[in-house]
């Protein structure tokens, strides 16, 4: 998590307006959730590999880690769908299987090719998540959200989360490291004692944590809403074509595919 | 008749846990000066300057703003704190955002300036802070000093007529502090009153135009650097040790290296010409 926000601030397309980087990676969502297709969902995947490692600069091994971390679940995920389990056999339908006691496990064609597509839709979503989160700072993000006319409570509340993910994990090392100075964490009994009081020491200095925010808050004239104001982004004419450009060649390759499929 | 900006009189006050913070204080700040409030930890300084913007209300006594009662419904707050304005001392209290510039931004979008306005504001108060290139770093990945200097950011912005300080240079590197000094200095320039809490007493001692000592909940002594360090039993009272610059001072006229009746020395380069120029050490040259 703490390395994609650094990646956020560094990569290549940091520049670039947030408000374009959104809509490439949110349009090209949409059409890999609303088409599914196995192939279109790879070209997805390929084309925002390439937007991450290609443009963004984002090093290789840094996004197969990230696409790694869903392949976990999503293959037990995807499994339940391929395996299908019936009392009175798929007939010609069925690929392999076994029979137990009258009860037919099996995987099927169609089971097969449902499991498949989901599966790299999940992927090609995923990936265009990443590509906003690996070149947008969550800050960024938020002006988006702001832009969007989104209630501002959401807005103000992911600001204020993300802000205190970060003063909460300082306060959680400092404290960590106070502990395993002092032998905290040198026996298991030692640790479950101090990852105890770890805990508990959080919760009380978050609270303590937004007495005082709210004081400064209110010094400052705080009433009630997070008035803040974004820098100016540059809208780059270029990009947006180049977006337009993408998105429809991608949605007409999967009008195309789709047509095919039918045909 | 001097002119005070800022007027606390027999200011009492108690947290809810019963600790007694203030005990009856008086102090009047002068406007336009440099103002020092020195006490040791717990004297009750920060305290004090909660009740000078109207965060915290005193249990008996009066804050003046400007000559007049401060009074706490909202829009008379509101147009306190416009006007004096405190940098908190622990930087993280004080951040809310992860954006530096929608950080600063804040305070002058309250006053219900334009737009323009506040832009305006937040670039002047990125360059008076020297951190413009900060603008699109996330408020997290900040080294302290930088995270000091957006506080006082957010502060100036606002463009109030009182800058006050709490502990300003506590946990900043010599380097940094003096750098915080020079801003503050730069910052009085425009007829802008600043008042700053320490217990570093060579700090006050070389930057203050007026001190006030604070010990338990009271102002026990108060005057021009001069005096108020020279006043040993007063330093004592208060838990203070003598700045190093007054401790030399005596110990060359002692040692009859300066005149005696010299007037002290602020800092180390009026020390060292004193011992130059007007020394009488017979020393080799
Ligand atoms: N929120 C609080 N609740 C209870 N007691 C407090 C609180 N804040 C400060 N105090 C107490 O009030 C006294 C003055 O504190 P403070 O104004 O913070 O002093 P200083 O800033 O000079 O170090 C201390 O005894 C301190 O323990
Ligand atoms: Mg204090």
């Amino acid at each position: 998590m703490l390395n994609i926000d650094g990646f956020a601030y560094t990569n290549r397309l940091r520049q670039v307006h947030p408000l374009e980087k959104a809509a490439f990676a949110f349009i090209t969502m949409f059409l890999c959730i609303g088409f599914s297709l196995p192939v279109f969902s790879c070209i997805i995947i390929l084309l925002m590999a390439y937007a991450i490692i290609g443009l963004a600069r984002i090093p290789m091994k840094v996004y197969l880690k990230l696409m790694s971390l869903p392949l976990s679940f999503l293959s037990i995920g995807v499994l339940t769908i391929a395996v299908s389990i019936s009392t009175h056999g798929f007939g010609a339908a069925q690929l392999a299987g076994i029979t137990i006691s009258g009860i037919n496990i099996g995987i099927t064609h169609s089971g097969l090719h449902s499991a498949a597509g989901l599966f790299f839709k999940s992927l090609g979503a995923v990936s265009c998540l990443y590509f906003l989160s690996l070149t947008t700072p969550a800050v960024e993000i938020v002006d988006v959200m702001r832009k969007l006319k989104i209630p501002a409570l959401f807005i103000e509340l992911t600001d204020l989360i993300y802000r205190f993910i970060f003063v909460m994990l300082a306060t959680a090392e400092d404290i960590y490291t106070s502990q395993s100075s002092r032998w905290g964490y040198a026996s298991l009994k030692n640790s479950m004692k101090s990852l105890g009081q770890l805990t508990a020491a959080l919760f009380i200095k978050a609270y303590h944590r937004s007495q005082t925010l709210f004081t400064a808050l209110s010094s400052r004239g705080y009433n009630g809403r997070l008035n803040v104001l974004a820098p100016e982004y540059t809208v780059s004419v270029i990009n947006i074509v180049i977006i337009a450009i993408v998105e429809s060649t991608l949605a007409i390759t999967a009008i195309l595919l789709e047509m095919g499929k039918i045909g | 008749m001097a002119d005070y900006i800022l007027e606390a009189e027999n200011l009492s006050y108690i947290y809810p846990d019963g600790t007694q913070a203030l005990k009856g204080l008086y102090l009047r700040i002068p406007r336009s000066q440099k103002t020092a409030v020195l006490g040791s930890n717990g004297a009750g300084k920060s305290t004090l300057f909660l009740h000078f913007n109207g965060i915290l209300k005193p249990k008996s006594g009066t804050v003046k703003f400007n000559g007049n009662n401060v009074s706490y419904d909202r829009r008379s707050l509101l147009e306190l704190r416009k006007n004096v304005g405190i940098v908190f001392q622990d930087p993280d209290s004080q951040l809310f955002s992860a954006s530096v510039y929608q950080e600063i931004s804040f305070g002058p979008l309250n006053l219900g300036l334009t737009e323009k306005t506040v832009r305006d504001r937040v670039e002047r108060a990125m360059t008076a802070t020297g951190i413009n290139e900060l603008k699109d770093k996330p408020t997290h990945m900040l080294s302290y000093g930088q995270k000091k200097r957006v506080t006082i950011a957010d502060i100036l912005a606002m463009e109030p007529q009182v800058l006050i300080c709490d502990e300003p240079t506590a946990w900043l590197d010599p380097k940094h502090a003096k750098q915080t000094l020079q801003l503050f200095d730069k910052i009085i320039q425009n007829g802008t009153t600043v008042v700053l809490s320490t217990h570093d007493v060579d700090l006050a001692y070389s930057w203050a135009d007026y001190v006030f000592i604070m010990s338990d909940g009271r102002v026990i002594g108060e005057g021009v650097p001069d005096k108020v360090f020279s006043d040993d039993a007063l330093l004592r009272n208060a838990d203070l040790d003598r700045p190093w610059l007054v401790d030399v001072h005596d110990l060359l006229i002692k040692k009859g290296c300066i005149p005696p009746k010299a007037t002290l020395p602020r800092n180390k380069e009026e020390l060292f010409e004193k011992i130059l120029y007007h020394g009488i050490c017979t020393g080799e040259q």
